[in-house]
């Protein structure tokens, strides 16, 4: 392989590591999980870096392995009973796809929007996504039953993804 | 289309608590394989939650992006600069490199290369594969392991050493725009706004103000001065200042020839001497020349030529005849080493009067000062007092070598194997970790300083990512117990190729009843972490190494090589949670 060639993969690869990392969470479900797949994809990547290609966009080409891996690990992990199994995330594959494509300027959105969230709105998002602590500790911590604390956690989801959603067809 | 929106949201969210039962998980797979509207909904909420982990694990990095200049600061300037790290998004757009950046990069990919090699084979033969690992351990040790062991298998390899460093900070690697490097500093004070400088700093082009003290100057092409505050010096290259106002005197070995030092209105070409210039305020310029030529000019006259012994002084338009050199008015090289010596062994008396202190402690839980011991004797003495010979360490492979002053030892771990073993007894609560280290690079994904042998239920790991990430983590659960993970305190980067070769004060608190891990480099905090309650353990050690881990107990030994890279020359270990003030007092009264 040529020093460029693989110079420009190098780049590529590591510059496209939150992408992937969004792709493989969204289809496996759990931050350190998907930090193992990200792992093998990083290496899969690596092993088969002489098939790439560098006329054609890398990000496509690099989903497609992460795809595989995801379903690898789908299938060694059956017996784990998880949410999606290798049917459903192929079916799943696409749109996860697009929306991971996206995720830097997810990234850049939410960034403001978290910034327009109430002290209290802010808090909850931090403990739940920042920190994953468990509802059922959030909700004693704060003094308030399960059910409020997950009503009141879908209200600012919903608000968070209501103002992401608004940015990125600003930018569009 | 509202009801079923409002169905699939509780049930996602149920599913990321890990609270979704089956017949909802059942439901929310049949909505999402019925609605297409269902699976695009559910991939924009996977993408904000992608969003938002990154988001909040968002810490501070040395070493990336367009903010390649490690080079550039102090410690403190490459820790206040915030970027993300865990999974950075790098800059496309890089600045032209040199070519010899790039030559270390090719070099660097082929390493990689090779190393992907390795890995695989080792996968294959299910050396490395993480279900086959002995033990379990926490999930990115896990995931990391093949490349980490890897280079174990490979034997030599700096190649597959490499791997994970490359893979994860390639397009970080540093860039060094300098131009000199700061060395000896003596009462010091720096303009307002230079931030602080130490010994050891790159210097990028630009002016260093110095408003009172010396400062010897490095110029990478091999030439020296010695600053006298007040003063500003504007670099220019590698062997080219510009001298605005101050005093300064240059030694220029033979190899430097050429440096040019320049004024308002002179210009000063060394022909390897050793000269002085000042500038007053008032613009009057003087060069005295001590030893050997240099040859002066004005503005397009012809260059004249001084030689030792002599001086020329020029105020304005107006060449004053050339007087006799004064030397006396110039700090030197030698000078300066003088003082430097008399404050470098005060430090070190100060050091070993609190260490004498520090060794009845009764929080101590294990010390070790790294006194230099004899040749032949290959134990490390732990200097709590009254002694407890039990708890020596045996060195392993590590050399003595010289620690923050000459004068004191320091052990140096270089390879696979070297380490230093110990074991110590008892049951704890909160502990403090605090050692002096010296980091050459980061090789390893895990850079050990403190690792138990297993990594059991309370047993702390103490560790440096490749990333420059400070890392600790006590283990929740006995091995292969369902329970919580542990949780993994990562402070921001804090280390960066520019820092390679400087001595560090590393230190971690585990706080068991306020449940906090809070990471300090050189005195100050580096990150503060809430730990969830149901991850807050007692703590044991048992037996332990100190700059590796090996777990020489198990039967498959290359699994996961983690030495250090460096020396550590101090290593204090407390049964209690220190505070911010006593980590403080122990950088100030340790500091080099």
């Amino acid at each position: 392989m040529r020093e460029d060639v693989l110079e420009h993969f190098v780049r590529e690869l590591t510059g496209h590591q939150n992408r992937l990392y969004g792709y493989i969470y969204s289809l496996v479900g759990d931050h350190d999980r998907a930090a193992d797949v990200l792992q093998e994809t990083n290496l899969a990547l690596w092993r088969r870096a002489a098939e790439y290609d560098p006329a054609r966009p890398f990000l496509p080409w690099a989903f497609g392995v992460a795809r595989m891996q995801v379903l690898a690990h789908l299938r060694d992990r059956r017996r784990d009973r998880l949410l999606l199994d290798a049917e459903l995330a192929e079916l799943l594959a696409e749109d996860v796809q697009r929306e991971s494509a996206k995720l830097d300027r997810i990234q850049a959105a939410l960034r403001e929007c978290l910034g327009k969230l109430s002290e209290a709105n802010r808090e909850l998002v931090e403990r739940r996504y920042f920190r994953s602590e468990p509802l059922e500790q959030i909700a004693q911590r704060a003094g308030r039953t399960l059910s409020a604390i997950k009503v009141a956690l879908l209200r600012v989801r919903r608000q968070l993804g209501e103002c992401v959603q608004r940015r990125l067809s600003a930018d569009a | 289309m509202q009801a079923w929106r409002d169905e699939l949201e509780e049930l996602l969210l149920a599913w990321e608590d890990g609270t979704l039962d089956d017949a909802g998980a059942d439901r929310l797979r049949a909505l999402l394989r019925a609605s297409e509207e269902a699976r695009r909904q559910f991939a924009r909420w996977q993408a904000l939650n992608a969003a938002l982990w990154l988001e909040g694990n968002r810490v501070p990095d040395a070493i990336g992006g367009p903010a390649t200049e490690p080079m550039g600061g102090s410690v403190a300037e490459a820790v206040a600069e915030h970027r993300t790290v865990v999974f950075p998004a790098r800059d496309m757009d890089e600045a032209p490199l040199t070519r010899r950046l790039r030559r270390w990069r090719s070099l660097a990919v082929t390493a990689v290369a090779l190393a992907i090699g390795v890995v695989s084979w080792s996968l294959w033969n299910g050396l490395a594969r993480p279900s086959a690992a002995p033990f379990d351990v926490a999930s990115p040790e896990v995931a990391q392991a093949p490349a980490a062991s890897a280079s174990g298998a490979g034997g030599v390899l700096s190649g597959g050493e490499r791997a994970e460093s490359v893979a994860s900070v390639l397009p970080s690697e540093s860039r060094s725009r300098g131009v000199a490097v700061l060395g000896r500093v003596l009462d010091a004070r720096w303009a307002p706004g230079e931030g602080p400088r130490e010994a050891g700093d790159p210097l990028l082009p630009g002016v260093v103000r110095l408003d009172e003290g010396f400062a010897q100057i490095e110029f990478f092409s091999g030439a020296t001065v010695v600053l006298q505050g007040p003063a500003e010096l504007e670099l220019i290259a590698a062997d080219r200042a510009v001298l605005r106002r101050g005093r300064l005197r240059a030694h220029v070995p033979p190899a430097a020839r050429g440096f040019t030092l320049l004024s308002a209105d002179l210009q000063v070409v060394d022909l390897g001497t050793e000269f002085g210039v000042s500038v007053s305020e008032d613009g009057r310029t003087e060069v005295h020349v001590f030893d050997g030529l240099v040859e002066w000019s004005t503005d397009g006259t012809q260059p004249r030529r001084l030689s030792a012994g002599k001086a020329l002084v020029r105020t304005g338009k107006e060449l004053l005849p050339a007087g006799a050199a004064a030397e006396e008015r110039f700090v030197g090289l030698l000078d300066l080493q003088r003082q430097a010596l008399d404050e470098h062994s005060e430090r070190l008396r100060a050091w070993r009067e609190w260490s004498k202190q520090l060794r009845r402690d009764p929080r101590l839980i294990a010390y070790y000062a790294f006194e230099r011991q004899p040749a032949g004797n290959r134990r490390l003495v732990c200097d709590i007092e009254p002694r407890d010979p039990e708890k020596d360490g045996a060195i392993v492979g590590a050399r003595w070598v010289d620690g923050r002053w000459p004068e004191k030892g320091a052990l140096e771990f270089k390879r696979p194997g070297d380490r230093v073993r110990v074991h110590i007894p008892g049951e704890y609560e909160s502990l403090t970790f605090a050692a002096w280290v010296k980091i050459d690079s980061l090789d390893r994904l895990f850079n050990s300083l403190f690792l138990t042998d297993h990594y059991d239920r309370g047993e702390p790991h103490w560790q440096i990512l490749s990333s420059g990430q400070l890392y600790f983590s006590v283990r929740p659960v006995e091995r292969g117990e369902p329970g919580p993970r542990d949780y993994k305190a990562l402070s921001p980067p804090f280390w960066n190729p520019s820092l390679s070769g400087r001595w560090l004060h590393l230190a971690t608190v585990y706080d068991y009843h306020r449940r906090t891990i809070t990471h300090y480099l050189n005195g100050v905090r580096l990150s503060h972490h809430q730990v969830p309650a149901e991850q807050v353990v007692p703590t044991r050690i048992g037996t332990a190494s100190i700059g590796n881990w090996s777990l020489p107990t198990l039967p498959d030994a290359s699994f996961a090589i983690r030495n250090l890279n460096g020396s550590i020359d101090e290593f204090a270990l407390f049964a209690a949670a220190l505070s911010d003030e006593d980590i403080a007092r122990m950088y100030a009264l340790g500091r080099p």
